[in-house]
């Protein structure tokens, strides 16, 4: 469980984080997405107690984190944006290092680092220096660092950049492995797409406030109660089909062409099979009916746009 | 004891700079430097033997005897020689590693992006405090260690007398541990922006090290005591060299006592610092906090009186030992001043809370100003306590009190004024306020200097007010008795007096300005 109540953060007159008030229950995959300079960085730093906020409180598991620091780093697993590892040890060398300094017990570790190389994939580089490993397997072994003690709350900035596709599917199972498990994870990144099915909950920031937040499905309807369907079909005309979805007052903007187009409707899922039963109904020969979903980076876009008028 | 050889910092190091095949060779150097060193030694030895023969054949001196008791005496004379470069060389590579690789480690790991993790971790600043001082030198210890055996069993041989070597090594190791926790400490105040003024401060750190060797012959003796340079001659020799020993409160104590109690009490101080601030973020360290500051402000002023040592034959009358310590305390002012300030954010909170009526002059987060005053109260009642233990040496002279009280006022103006300023421009947007602000403040020295003497070519009364306005000079410079000051110094004391004023109106609109929200990249 992270709670963040009334985070603030100053840097000189500038103001990086604004009252952030945010509540993240355990088990759930969080994602924070915003701008560059949005304040995430600042965010999740504070929370791991790396920054001491000018106000507001921190909890993690529900530990002061700014009260108990040492108490709360046992909970909490950080991987930042940028970082780099110590070259002259050997990937082992490197994770026992964390373990020692997490304090925990010494038969737990040894076996705790083959488990952790193995979930990130560094089993062949065990006993390799890190000088030569290459940049994807220092990320690798980063997370791999980040969850060596076990976590209960992982704080993640930008951790797939530098994943291959391969990689990044493989962490997506780790993260959900390790939500299954009872973990709580906030997790920053630019790469909209990648939160996508995978966040049980985001939260948009911009300027320092979130704008935004609660579980996705929630999100994206409250922003849209417009669904937008698409729809192809076989042998009618284009002004035929209008005619008979012109007929239904829940539908806007119908755009067809050819064999196929789309409309916009509001409406619960009950109406929409009436229009599609309407129109089977009238004999046009469907091929497809479906919802466009909203995409998170849509949703991103439209909020940035409110925000800049 | 062996707490350290778990620490994890300290098995990061061990592991990654003593594998094997290096330490294999690094003791395999050692042993062949060693070899090297005992037959230098012994070439010397018979050089000198031989030096002898030649002018005993010459002119008959030494006689016979007198050769022949030199060559029976030497490989006992060889084995002292070897035994003591062994030793000299040990205390040089321990002590010059340990301030070089101490005073990257944090810096170092700063810029590297690898300090955020170590910050993350259950280790204490205590642990990696520990772990980083006898890690990052590890490979200098692994040296000290190899040659450990060597210089025991020859200076055993050369009939030094155990106690006598163990001392030896005391000094040494616990002299390196100093000059790395110094490091250390020096290295947690500098990133990767300020990194050069890092290196310079390394490098000043060194050069105070190797030269406090000279205050044995200053009226604070015991400052020597930061070199082990003062205690090893003694410990290394037979015989011991006749050098003076330092005083504590006029008591003559050993070097190697005088060493280990600078080294305690001033390490403490320092471990304080890092324990406070080791795993806290760069924009929010603050060496100690305020009172622990005034504390420290009166440890150094009462150091000054336990070390003094008046010249036997020339001891200073009690106006220039006043002046002294006045100046003294400008220096220790200044630096209370410089760990006192406070962080922009800290300030403007306080500055809150203190128009809701909630916080008080005398806090934590507030402006440094009362914190200055108080520990310029604090020197000024131990200046009283210092001139009356001292008095049977200095005389004691109330005209020295009320004029001690006039030059620490204005001392106290001046530094409190530069303080302010340096509080200023951290409340500016200038990138590295503190270096920035000191370097004005060095401009405006020298200017000043430049003024007097511009000035002074006139007429040197002219200098004269010129330097008392502008600067503390004209309280210090010696040319008063009691409270009868020329005028330029309260005319100086009161335009600055002013120039205070200003600067804290200055800081006041600073807080009072709504702060900025965040511009998004892309508005
Ligand atoms: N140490 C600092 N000193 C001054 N300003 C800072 C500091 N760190 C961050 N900022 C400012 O705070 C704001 C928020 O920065 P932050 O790094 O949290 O953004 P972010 O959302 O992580 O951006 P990005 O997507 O680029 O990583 C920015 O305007 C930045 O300039
Ligand atoms: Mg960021």
């Amino acid at each position: 469980m992270i709670q963040l109540s009334k985070l603030r953060k100053e840097f000189g007159d500038l103001i990086a984080v604004n009252d952030l008030d945010l509540m993240i229950p355990q088990g759930e995959i969080y994602g924070l997405i915003g701008p560059n300079g949005a304040g995430k960085t600042t965010s999740i730093r504070m929370t791991c107690g790396l920054l001491a906020p000018t106000q507001g409180c921190v909890r993690v598991n529900d530990v002061d984190v700014l009260g108990e620091p040492e108490r709360a780093q046992q909970y909490i697993g950080y991987l930042s944006d940028f970082f780099s590892v110590y070259e002259d040890l050997k990937v082992w060398e490197y994770l026992d290092y964390f373990a020692r300094a997490y304090k925990m017990s010494q038969p737990e570790i040894a076996q705790r680092i083959e488990e952790v190389i193995a979930q990130v994939g560094l089993e062949v580089k065990r006993d390799t220096l890190i000088h030569g490993l290459s940049r994807g397997m220092k990320q690798r072994l980063g997370i791999a660092r980040a969850i060596i003690h076990q976590p209960k709350v992982l704080l993640l900035d930008e951790p797939a950049s530098g994943l291959d596709p391969k990689a990044r599917l493989e962490l997506r199972e780790l993260l959900r492995s390790m939500r299954d498990q009872g973990a709580t994870i906030l997790i920053s990144s630019h790469i909209l797409t990648e939160l996508e099915g995978f966040c049980t909950s985001i939260g948009i920031m911009e300027k320092g406030r979130l704008v935004r937040t609660g579980r996705i499905e929630e999100v994206t309807a409250e922003e849209t109660p417009t669904r937008i369907v698409r729809l192809r079909w076989v042998g009618d005309s284009a002004e035929s089909v209008r005619r008979i979805l012109a007929e239904r007052l829940e539908l806007s903007n119908i755009s067809l062409d050819g064999n196929g187009g789309s409309f916009h409707f509001v409406g619960s899922d009950d109406l929409l099979a009436q229009v599609l039963a309407t129109l089977v109904s009238a004999n046009v020969r469907v091929t497809s009916f479906g919802e466009i979903k909203q995409t998170v980076e849509d949703l991103y876009m439209k909020l940035s746009q409110h925000e800049v008028m | 004891m062996l707490l350290f050889w778990s620490n994890p910092e300290f098995v990061r190091h061990r592991r990654a700079e003593l594998r094997r095949g290096r330490a294999f060779t690094v003791a395999a150097v050692v042993l062949v430097l060693c070899v090297l060193i005992g037959l230098a030694a012994w070439a010397s030895a018979a050089n000198e033997l031989e030096m002898a023969q030649i002018r005993s054949a010459r002119f008959g001196r030494p006689t016979q005897a007198q050769l022949f008791e030199m060559q029976q005496r030497l490989p006992s004379e060889a084995l002292q020689l070897f035994y003591r470069s062994l030793m000299y060389t040990q205390a040089g590579i321990l002590a010059f590693w340990s301030l070089f690789s101490c005073a990257q480690a944090v810096s170092g790991e700063r810029e590297r992006k690898t300090w955020d993790f170590q910050r993350t971790t259950r280790l204490r600043p205590a642990d990696l405090m520990l772990g980083k001082l006898l890690g990052e030198p590890v490979l200098a210890y692994f040296i000290v260690l190899c040659c450990l055996p060597i210089a025991a069993i020859s200076g055993l041989a050369a009939k030094i007398g155990l106690l006598h070597v163990l001392s030896a090594y005391l000094l040494i190791v616990s002299s390196a541990l100093f000059i790395g926790l110094a490091g250390l400490w020096l290295s947690s105040l500098f990133e990767s922006r300020s990194r050069g003024v890092g290196l310079i401060g390394t490098a000043g750190l060194f050069a105070f090290l190797a030269l406090s060797f000279n205050f044995r012959v200053s009226e604070l003796p015991g400052l020597a005591g930061f070199s082990p340079l003062a205690g090893l001659p003694q410990l290394v020799e037979p015989s011991g060299s006749a050098t003076a020993l330092p005083t504590l409160f006029g008591a003559q104590i050993p070097w190697l006592l005088m060493s280990l109690l600078l080294y305690m009490a001033f390490g403490a101080w320092i471990a304080l610092m890092l324990g406070r601030n080791l795993k806290k973020d760069y924009e929010e360290m603050r060496p100690l906090s305020r009172w622990q500051a005034v504390g420290c402000a009166a440890f150094l002023n009462f150091l000054l009186y336990a070390l003094f040592h008046p010249h036997p034959w020339s001891p200073p009358d009690s106006h220039s030992f006043t002046t002294f310590i006045v100046i003294m305390n400008g220096l220790i002012i200044l630096a209370v001043g410089v760990a006192t300030l406070a962080p922009h954010e800290r300030l403007r909170i306080w500055w809150c809370k203190r128009g809701a009526h909630e916080a008080t002059l005398l806090s934590e987060d507030g402006p440094p100003w009362p914190w200055l005053v108080l520990s310029a109260v604090v020197a000024y009642a131990l200046l009283i306590w210092g001139l009356f233990a001292w008095r049977r040496v200095l005389g004691f002279e109330t005209s020295s009190l009320s004029g001690g009280a006039i030059q620490m006022a204005a001392v106290l103006i001046f530094v409190t004024r530069d303080v302010l300023f340096l509080q200023w421009c951290r409340l500016t947007r200038l990138r590295a306020p503190l270096i920035k602000g000191a370097l004005y403040l060095c401009l405006y020295y020298i200017a000043s200097l430049v003024f007097t003497f511009v000035f002074s070519v006139r007429s040197e009364w002219d200098g004269r007010i010129v330097y008392s306005l502008l600067t503390p000079a004209g309280a210090l410079d010696g040319r008063s008795y009691g409270v009868h000051f020329p005028v330029g110094v309260f005319g100086g004391m009161s335009l600055q007096l002013i120039v205070v004023g200003v600067l804290v109106t200055l800081i006041i609109r600073r807080l009072k300005r709504p702060p900025l929200t965040a511009a998004v990249v892309g508005d």
